[in-house]
């Protein structure tokens, strides 16, 4: 039910939650070690950066790269939030940077979905009325070469 | 009308609590989960999964309107709203009222009332109920001689504009009173601007004590007892017993009527806890406030009263009346529940977010566990540290320390720090075993010794 999401994308939200978790806490530092990753968050009264001191570490594994379709960079227009889909265009259509590409309502407020870039709609994921989980992924664009 | 599908919009053990609850009524659940919490123990035994929102407390478990589309949307026809979060907050009854969801908890004009200090205290005092005995307005030092005379030292001396502690004195005789009030006045009008003050009686050792109630919304109100939960650090509870076994029986039987006409005088609806101070020397109990929710330590109400409260109130939030009277409550013998929390007691309760890596609870007769977790669980660093409650129910208060000295020391955990091993020493601690607590001891008495011991 809940569509996954590239890991690209996760880390970004669990990089902004940790940010916003820590700006509301009133802690003086942050350090957290999950897998892969390290973050350490600071205020200007708290403790230097552990990341720093340590001995040079081998780079990070590299995110995976993102299969780039001949016609140009292909993306993912998501939900921001729980919310009902009320339309959407349809695949085939054209649309420029900034266009509302879908309607989506919490309660009686709806608000649009825009494209960041101009292309062509490849894809529609949801059918008007779905109930869509956050982060699912509405309409694949793929951007104008 | 009974609820068909509810909508759990909490997460961690309680959301798990409530899922089990509903499921045992034949109830189909949504629960709502942040992006963080998608393969939670309460995400995977839900019928459906709804994501509100990124990790971010604010912008999923704390927004009523996505939590109330979404209830709308998956079909819900009722909502419980667990504790914490937007347990206590008006708005979520009210947009169920306007979106046709029964919500499990009481009339949001209700909530609004018991959450305003003051009116509490006023509503408080028309049922009857007792209050710290204190003063109006004092205006001069000689008034306040002759106010803590009749109020009784020690005494607090505390501004009217106040908080945070600044412009209150505690005064023990009546000349210290007189000289508090310079001093207490002065510091209010430096802080605040305004040196009026006010007297209440200061109790040095208190305890923590409140009585769960359960009303039908119709005026009809009743008890399970009353919980101590005097043991704690920085106001948070740690350890929390029913009955309080440091409380006289002519007393309990007051403390109870108390809490039960508070609540019938607002006709209340859902589970509800009346808190009060008990002051253990005078034997005398003042109310403090109520809470409009099922609270974290309603297990240990639970084990004495061989009653299931969670799924009284989803029930009673169906329309049901209460599915059992005053005198059909039983209580027997003595609980003890610990919360079990991902903390680092060595390094000041740092909170310890991380995968649990062994999660190996106890099971045996009169011993429950709360908790979501599970070995490979993870800890999100987005929310409280709470990771399950250890709660046994013993013959008496003894037997209820021994089992839950005996369940703690087969407890495997391990991945992150816990702090069972604070509890551990906590009720093997002499003045916890004989009952002299009091809700300052954890922090002026155990803990000092604790960390040196520990050092």
């Amino acid at each position: 039910m809940t569509a996954p999401k590239d890991s690209a994308a996760q880390a970004i939200d669990d990089a902004r939650a940790l940010l916003e978790t820590f700006l509301s806490s009133g802690w003086d530092e942050m350090h957290v070690v999950s897998g892969g990753t390290e973050i350490f968050l600071a205020q200007p009264r708290g403790g230097s950066n552990p990341m720093r001191m340590a001995p040079p570490v081998a780079a990070a594994t590299p995110l995976p790269a993102v299969a780039t379709p001949v016609a140009g960079p292909q993306f993912e227009v998501k939900a921001p939030h729980v919310a009902t889909l009320v339309s959407v265009l349809a695949v085939g259509t054209q649309v420029a940077a900034g266009q509302g590409i879908a309607t989506v309502r919490v309660l009686d407020e709806e608000s649009e979905l825009t494209a960041s870039a101009a292309g062509t709609i490849v894809a529609v994921a949801a059918a008007p009325g779905d109930l869509l989980d956050y982060a699912a992924p509405v309409a694949s664009i793929v951007e104008a070469a | 009308m009974a609820i068909k599908r509810l909508f759990v919009a909490n997460r961690g053990e309680i959301a798990l609590r409530i899922v089990r609850a509903a499921q045992a009524l034949n109830i189909e659940t949504v629960v709502a989960v942040s992006d963080a919490d998608r393969d939670t123990a309460a995400a995977r035994q839900a019928d459906r999964v709804v994501v509100l929102g990124p990790a971010s407390a604010a912008k999923s478990y704390l927004d009523p309107r996505l939590i109330v589309h979404a209830a709308k949307e998956s079909g819900c026809d009722g909502l419980h709203p667990g504790y914490g979060f937007l347990s206590e907050r008006a708005i979520l009854p009210r947009l169920c009222a306007e979106y046709g969801i029964a919500f499990v908890g009481p009339e949001p004009d209700v909530i609004d009332e018991l959450g305003d200090k003051l009116r509490a205290r006023a509503m408080a005092k028309a049922a009857g109920v007792p209050l710290v005995p204190g003063s109006d307005c004092v205006a001069t030092a000689a008034d306040a001689r002759r106010e803590g005379d009749r109020i009784g030292y020690p005494v607090l001396l505390k501004a009217s504009a106040g908080g945070g502690g600044r412009g209150m004195v505690i005064a023990n005789n009546g000349d210290e009173a007189e000289a508090g009030f310079h001093r207490a006045s002065a510091e209010a009008v430096a802080a605040f601007g305004d040196g009026t003050l006010f007297m209440e009686r200061f109790v040095p050792q208190a305890r923590h004590v409140e009585v769960q109630l359960m009303g039908d919304g119709h005026g009809q109100v009743i008890h399970f007892g009353e919980r101590d939960c005097s043991v704690q650090r920085r106001y948070q509870k740690l350890i929390e017993e029913a009955p309080c076994a440091a409380m006289p029986d002519h007393l309990r039987a007051k403390l109870h009527q108390s809490a039960v006409d508070l609540a019938a005088s607002v006709s209340y609806r859902n589970a509800g806890t009346a808190e009060f101070l008990f002051d253990v020397q005078r034997e005398e109990f003042y109310f403090i406030e109520v809470n409009a929710r099922i609270q974290v330590e309603h297990p240990v109400s639970e084990l004495i009263s061989g009653f299931d409260l969670v799924q009284e109130q989803i029930r009673i939030a169906g329309g049901a009346p209460l599915s059992v009277a005053q005198a059909d409550v039983v209580l027997s013998g003595h609980a003890i529940e610990c919360r079990i929390n991902a903390e680092d007691v060595h390094r000041d309760f740092l909170p310890s977010p991380g995968r649990i890596t062994r999660w190996e609870p106890p099971t045996g007769p009169g011993i429950r566990l709360d908790s979501h977790m599970a070995t490979g669980a993870m800890i999100p660093p987005f929310y409280d540290s709470m990771v399950g409650k250890l709660i046994v129910h013993g013959t008496d208060r003894l037997d209820a320390i021994a089992k839950l000295a005996d369940a703690i020391d087969r407890f495997v955990v391990a991945g992150v720090p816990t702090t069972l091993e604070l509890h551990r020493a906590i009720i093997a601690h002499p003045d916890f075993v004989a009952n002299r607590i009091h809700t300052r001891w954890l922090e002026q008495v155990f803990l000092p010794g604790f960390g040196r011991k520990a050092a």
